[in-house]
Formats: structure tokens, C-alpha cells, sequence
């Protein structure tokens, strides 16, 4: 929620934007990782259940911490 | 909901954020960290590579407009393709979402700018650079790539250099979007003013956050795809190359995995904006907020499960083929929710008809007809026929202009009041609408039968029974370019003061956060957070 300026809100930030940025480092290492280790489309398919698992949470635990 | 009751202090006169202490000239735009500034920026980019993409657009109507060769090499007419594609997507539409985002969330949200003012500076002036490389590759030794958008190998490996350039903007603008996304859901999640719960946020934020999960998941994707291809082009790796015991069908499966969610990148933010203006014209809360929120959600997620109906035509097994259709069906659930809510909101409104209201009305009735459109092709058996004709661009234009950029037109008419401080023309408004719709019309609806009677696309010479539609087509092409030239004199009168001035809240129904502000509103806003009920 709303915190303007002070460091607690930047602590927070930039931890969510850690968190963001480490899905995508995880993405575009993945389809590497899926290619060297074989079963490409068997990666490409964890992986996209990996994105529908963080999405439900991700959204799920912001709208009961709301609640 | 996208009617946010606040108390009267949240519309208080931000008078005192008036100290517009900032660098003018063009160092302004340069250093800006400024929300408004960067989404001016963005919105400009984009009307820029909108008009670059559409001059592309004109040269293949133009080559087309009768059979044989008239204007074009193959080769070119090839390289126009391509760069159409990738300009309008990369260039025109993303950006212009981007654009909407930096100037509507904060004053949406009750915040005071984006989480990261300078990496917002740094996402945008990443693009320039990419587009320029884009541009140059026509320039290079072999020109410019013609491998279509979708970049598949063996062509892409073995073209000139103006695919490394093309990589290398990919690269670019895919860095771009994801400090854009990361942005975004940081602001959405950290700096919402007090009381505004997530379920409180207007839906064009909603359609936001879910948008930039979806960037962060997939750019990643088309970054990695981009450089296994950069890779086996330069480093002798075979990722995708046969010879060398890689298969070039992976290429598609990982590029489709990044590509069809780009497509609800394309049309959710498109979405937010018609659930922003429908409820407003028609005087009434939207209809199903929540179920709003869930089916964009579920739009989303199954984005991600359905990328292989893109592949029908390469060999997939029999399971594979009847899973990915079944999936692709479903999208139409959510969509359908959507389509419904939206015309429930109008159902017993007061509805009023200027012109961001025809836009969201014009978006309906033809983003629909793109969405049943991409049912047809849904069906396997079907697909397996259109696959590669003018059915599928037909299809797409349908989504992608009457989709996207209806709404997009729709949101700068519906806050360009709020933008400038002056109201548009509403005569030059309805005209942009008007010809737009029918133009658009008159383009994209003989492709259908150019694709039902097996026309291929990607070609610069057809077979003479094709010749009146696709006449009919470059006609329309042409009359569509042109009504944007009304679009561009209407938002320059907007921004010289040339009209009424628009009041605070110049749409009676409007009850977001951003319309308790000044128009223009002041350089810096919501320094002290409002009160949300």
C-alpha cells in the first residue's frame, strides 16, 4: 500500500522488483536449460505451469493480505 | 471497481504540488523521471513507429493492388512484411500500452509517480535506440530481414546482417519491457493510496498488473529464443539447426510460448481501457467487476497453455493437436464474460455516444468478430486449410487494429482533456471514428474471402482470381492511412489549446481518482496520498 519516500518503501520496492526480476532470469535461463537437458517441450511445459502456480499465489496471497 | 467512491479530500485542489521545478527545452525529455513526461514520450514513440509501420503497410496494399510486379521486389516486399509486423507490435501497440500505463496508474492509484522514476527514464529511451536499429537493418548487406515476425529458422539463420540488427532490437526492447513490468507491478502492489485495496483499483490497472506478469514471464522466453538463433548463426552452435542435430521446430514451439501470450500483452491494456470508458458513457458502475478481474486473469493463465494451436501444420501428435484446440476453445470463456459484462454495462444506460464511446462501441462488435474469427481457427481440421492465408492476417487485423488500437484511440480521446487541459474536437473525432470503422472494414473484411478461397499471405504476385479484393483492400488501406491523418490534427489542436477547456471532470460518469485532479494536472501529483473509501 501507499509509502512515500522513506527507506522501509524503498527496502520494498526494490525487494519486489528482486523478485521480479530473478521470474525473468529463471525464464530466460530456463529455455536453455530445457534445450541442454533435453525434453524441450516437457520444459516449456513445467514452466508454464510454474507461471500459472506463481500467478495464483502471487495474486491470491495480495488479495487476502487485503482482506 | 472501476468507480472509486473517495472522500472529498482525495479531490482536494493539489494546488500545492504546482512547483513544476524541472529542466525545459529538450533536456526535459531527455532527464525526465516524470509519470506524464515518459508516457508523453511513450505515446509519441508510438504514434511515430504507428505511422513508420503503416507506411510499410501502404507499399505492400500498393504492390498489391493488382496482380504481377509493380512497385516492389520480392525480396523487399518480403523485408516489408517482416518489419510491418515487428514495428507495429514492438514499436506501435506495446509502447502505446506502455504510454497509457505511465500516465493513467499513478493518478489512477493516488500515487505520486512510478516506483522507479529513473529506470522508467531508462525503459523508455532503450527503445529509440532499437527502433533505429530496426530501421537500419533495410540498409545493411541482404537488407532487412524477411523472415516474417515470427523469425523462423532456416531462413533466419542463413539471411544477411540485417537479422544480427534485428536480434539485437529484440534484445533491446524486450529489456525495455521488462523494467517497464517491474514498474508497474511494483507500483500497483507498493504504492496505492490508503484504503485502495486491490478489488478497489480501476479495471485499467487490473488489466496492467496481470498485463506485466505476463511480460515478465515471456520476454525472457523470446530473449532466450532470439539468442540460441543469434548463436547458431555466429558461435556454430545447432540449436535449431538440423545438420547439426538441432530441430528447427523447437524454434517455434519456444517462440509461440513467448507469442501468444504477446498477444493478450496486446489486448488486455486494451481491454482495462474500454472497462474504463463503457461505464462512463453509459452512466452506470461496470457490470461483473470481479468476474472482470478473474476472467482476465484466466485469460492470462490460459495464454500460456495454448501456444501450440500456432503449429497446427507441423506435425504434432493426434493428443497434442485435440489438447492444444480444446484450450484454445476455452479462451473464449473469459473472453465471453468480458463481452458480456461490457454490454450488460450499456444494458438500460444512459448512454451517450461521443467519441471515445464509439471507439469502445466500434471495439466491440469488431474485436468480436476477430475473436470468432480465431475460434474458426480454433478447429484443428479448419486450421489445417486457412493455415498461411489472408483468413488468419484478416483474423489478426481484426484483433490487433479493431482490438487494440480502437481502444487505444478510444483512451487518448477519453483523456486527452485531462492530458492538455483542452477537449478534442468531437466533429474531428467522430470523423477519425467513422472513417477508421468504415476504411478498416473495407481493408480487412475481403481478406476473409481472399483466405477462404486460398490466397496465401507473405506473397508480392497472386493468381488473377484473387485480384478485385485485394483491390478492394488496398482502397480501404489507403482511406485507413488517411483518417489517421485526422487523428494526429485533432490531437495537435488539443495540445496548442485550440478548443473548450475541459474541465476537472469534463465526463459526467467519471468517478476515478485521476478525474479529482486539475486539467491539465499539475507536474507533480497526489504528493499527499488521498483518501479512499
Amino acid at each position: 500500500m501507499d509509502n512515500r519516500g522513506n527507506e522501509a518503501s524503498r527496502g520494498r520496492n526494490l525487494r519486489t522488483a528482486a523478485i521480479l526480476a530473478g521470474i525473468a532470469v529463471v525464464f530466460f535461463v530456463g529455455v536453455f536449460a530445457a534445450r541442454i537437458f533435453g525434453a524441450g517441450g516437457g520444459g516449456l511445459v513445467v514452466l508454464g505451469f510454474a507461471v500459472v502456480i506463481f500467478l495464483v499465489i502471487a495474486i491470491g496471497r495480495n488479495l487476502r493480505s487485503k482482506e | 471497481m472501476s468507480s472509486i467512491p473517495h472522500a472529498p479530500a482525495a479531490g482536494h485542489d493539489h494546488g500545492h504540488d504546482d512547483h513544476a521545478h524541472h529542466p525545459t527545452g529538450v533536456m526535459r525529455w531527455i532527464t525526465t523521471t516524470n509519470h506524464k513526461d515518459i508516457g508523453t514520450l511513450y505515446l509519441w514513440f508510438s504514434f511515430t513507429m504507428f505511422m513508420v509501420g503503416g507506411m510499410m503497410a501502404l507499399t505492400i496494399r500498393a504492390e498489391l493492388f493488382q496482380p504481377g510486379l509493380q512497385i516492389v521486389e520480392p525480396e523487399f516486399f518480403n523485408s516489408l512484411t517482416t518489419m510491418h509486423g515487428l514495428i507495429m507490435i514492438f514499436g506501435a501497440i506495446m509502447p502505446a500500452a506502455v504510454g497509457f500505463a505511465n500516465w493513467m496508474i499513478p493518478m489512477m492509484i493516488g500515487a505520486p509517480d512510478m516506483a522507479f522514476a529513473r529506470m522508467n527514464n531508462w525503459s523508455f529511451w532503450l527503445l529509440p535506440p532499437a527502433a533505429i536499429l530496426l530501421i537500419t537493418s533495410f540498409f545493411m548487406p541482404g537488407g532487412a530481414p524477411g523472415s516474417g515476425w515470427t523469425m523462423y529458422p532456416p531462413l533466419s539463420t542463413e539471411q544477411g546482417m540485417g537479422m544480427d540488427l534485428t536480434i539485437f532490437a529484440v534484445h533491446i526492447m524486450g529489456a525495455s519491457s521488462i523494467m517497464g513490468s517491474i514498474n508497474i507491478i511494483t507500483t500497483l502492489l507498493n504504492l496505492r493510496a490508503p484504503g485502495m485495496t486491490l478489488m478497489k483499483m480501476p479495471l485499467f490497472c487490473w488489466t496492467w498488473l496481470i498485463t506485466a506478469y505476463l511480460l515478465i514471464a515471456v520476454m525472457p522466453v523470446l530473449a532466450g529464443a532470439v539468442t540460441m538463433l543469434l548463436t547458431d548463426r555466429h558461435f556454430g552452435t545447432s540449436f535449431f539447426n538440423a545438420a547439426g542435430g538441432g530441430d528447427p521446430v523447437l524454434f517455434q514451439h519456444v517462440f509461440w510460448f513467448f507469442g501468444h501470450p504477446e498477444v493478450y500483452i496486446l489486448i488486455l491494456p486494451a481491454f482495462g481501457i474500454i472497462s474504463q470508458i463503457i461505464p462512463v458513457f453509459s452512466r452506470k458502475p461496470l457490470f461483473g467487476y470481479a468476474s472482470m478481474v478473474y476472467a482476465t486473469a484466466g485469460i492470462a493463465i490460459l495464454s500460456f497453455l495454448v501456444w501450440a494451436h500456432h503449429m497446427f501444420t507441423t506435425g504434432l501428435p493426434t493428443a497434442g493437436l485435440l489438447f492444444y484446440m480444446y484450450v484454445t476453445m476455452l479462451i473464449a470463456v473469459p473472453t465471453g464474460v468480458k463481452v458480456f459484462n461490457w454490454v450488460a454495462t450499456m444494458w438500460k444506460g444512459s448512454l451517450t455516444f461521443e467519441t471515445p464511446m464509439l471507439f469502445a462501441i466500434g471495439f466491440l462488435f469488431l474485436f468480436t468478430l476477430g475473436g470468432f474469427t480465431g475460434l474458426v481457427l480454433a478447429m484443428m481440421p479448419v486450421d489445417v486449410q486457412l493455415q498461411d492465408t489472408y483468413y488468419v492476417v484478416a483474423h489478426f487485423h481484426y484483433v490487433m487494429v479493431a482490438g487494440s488500437l480502437f481502444a487505444f484511440f478510444g483512451g487518448v480521446y477519453y483523456w486527452i482533456p485531462k492530458w492538455t487541459g483542452t477537449m478534442y474536437s468531437e466533429t474531428l473525432g467522430e470523423i477519425h471514428f467513422w472513417m477508421s470503422f468504415i476504411f478498416f472494414n473495407i481493408t480487412f473484411f475481403p481478406m476473409h474471402f481472399l483466405g477462404l478461397a486460398g490466397m496465401p499471405r507473405r506473397i508480392p504476385d497472386y493468381a488473377q482470381q484473387f485480384a478485385d479484393w485485394n483491390m478492394v483492400a488496398s482502397i480501404g488501406a489507403f482511406g485507413f492511412g488517411l483518417s489517421q491523418l485526422v487523428f494526429l490534427y485533432a490531437v495537435i489542436k488539443c495540445i496548442r489549446g485550440d478548443g473548450a477547456k475541459a474541465p476537472a471532470k469534463p465526463w459526467e460518469g467519471a468517478h476515478t481518482l485521476e478525474w479529482t485532479l486539475p486539467s491539465p494536472p499539475p507536474y507533480h501529483t497526489f504528493e499527499t496520498p488521498p483518501e479512499v473509501r
